[in-house]
């Protein structure tokens, strides 16, 4: 059986799930868990950095890491009622 | 005074609070799923969205209509020709938000919602059937359009709901609305082709799609209070 490819929502909810799970993650981590490609990995996560659903974090040793924003805490409730509408209206 | 002649005598204020009452609800169910769209950018949403924002455009178009079919003919054919492109693609925006998943792989993106590629087939459409009928003077072309789409959608909503009815509660409704908007077209098309057009009929189907847009309107606040 061919497996479903996911949705843009359901990636979406995938990445800010991930990061909500770890509170901080780092972005090769992050990589690995979404199972994209590097170039869609940063497409998706130019977007929701530029929406400010997450945010990007350096320290002082130049780490990168990724935090859940308000909006991000946001989108991950709406999701299942956007989902369920989806659902609902066949859409 | 009879209620026939009573219709009759206020056909333009009765045509006008109509075509107020759908703009509205349209307007409402395009208002309502920003938000969700917004956070989404969901295809389907966007489709759905498109549907119920050109049935708006039409009726208010047509509540144009009413006013300026008064002053010039000149005025009524433009607006009548408009009226038609509007409803046209909005039912082609409504089945395309059912069907969109079998033409569009899932990495299809397009900018525009309202001309791409595939959307620019519709408008070509909708513009052949609007044009046909202004040039034959009928509305049956319209009529006969929507009759298949609404067909189509219908029996798309009935596989919907009796695949996943029992999960997903509101495909019940979707599909009632479906089987109102084709009662509506199917009537429309028997009034005008063997009624001549009788107001108090006209009313009744009128009704029907006030119910149409009510259930759709229902299911959106619904999901978005």
């Amino acid at each position: 059986m061919v497996a479903k490819k996911r949705e843009r929502l359901d990636v979406i909810r995938d990445i800010l799930q991930t990061i909500k799970q770890n509170r901080e993650i780092k972005p090769t981590r992050l990589l690995y868990a979404s199972n994209l490609s590097p170039q869609m990995f940063k497409e998706y996560i130019n977007e929701l950095i530029s929406k400010k659903f997450i945010k990007l974090d350096i320290d002082e040793k130049e780490k990168k890491t990724f935090s859940l924003a308000k909006k991000g805490h946001d989108f991950l409730q709406e999701y299942r009622v956007i989902e369920s509408f989806i659902e609902n209206f066949g859409l | 005074m009879s209620l026939y002649s009573l219709i009759v005598e206020n056909k333009f204020i009765l045509e006008a609070f109509y075509a107020l009452i759908i703009c509205s609800i349209c307007m409402l169910i395009v208002l309502k799923t920003d938000k969700f769209y917004k956070l989404s950018l969901h295809r389907g949403i966007r489709y759905f969205r498109n549907a119920f924002f050109f049935y708006g455009v039409a009726f208010a178009v047509r509540y144009l209509f009413g006013i300026f079919s008064d002053f010039s003919l000149h005025y009524a054919f433009v607006f009548g020709m408009m009226f038609e492109y509007f409803l046209i693609m909005a039912g082609f925006f409504l089945l395309y938000s059912l069907i969109y998943r079998k033409i569009e792989s899932p990495t299809e993106y397009y900018k525009s919602s309202l001309l791409n590629p595939k959307i620019f087939v519709f408008h070509i459409m909708a513009l052949m059937i609007s044009v046909f009928g202004y040039l034959w003077q009928t509305y049956s072309f319209m009529f006969f359009s929507q009759i298949a789409v609404f067909f189509c959608a219908m029996i798309i909503s009935l596989v919907n709901h009796k695949r996943y009815g029992k999960q997903r509660k509101f495909l019940k409704f979707y599909f009632i609305a479906m089987f109102f908007g084709l009662a509506a077209w199917t009537l429309n098309l028997l009034v005008a082709l063997l009624f001549n057009w009788n107001p108090a009929l006209l009313i009744n189907i009128g009704m029907i799609n006030v119910i149409f847009f009510l259930l759709f309107l229902y299911g959106v606040i619904k999901f978005t209070k």
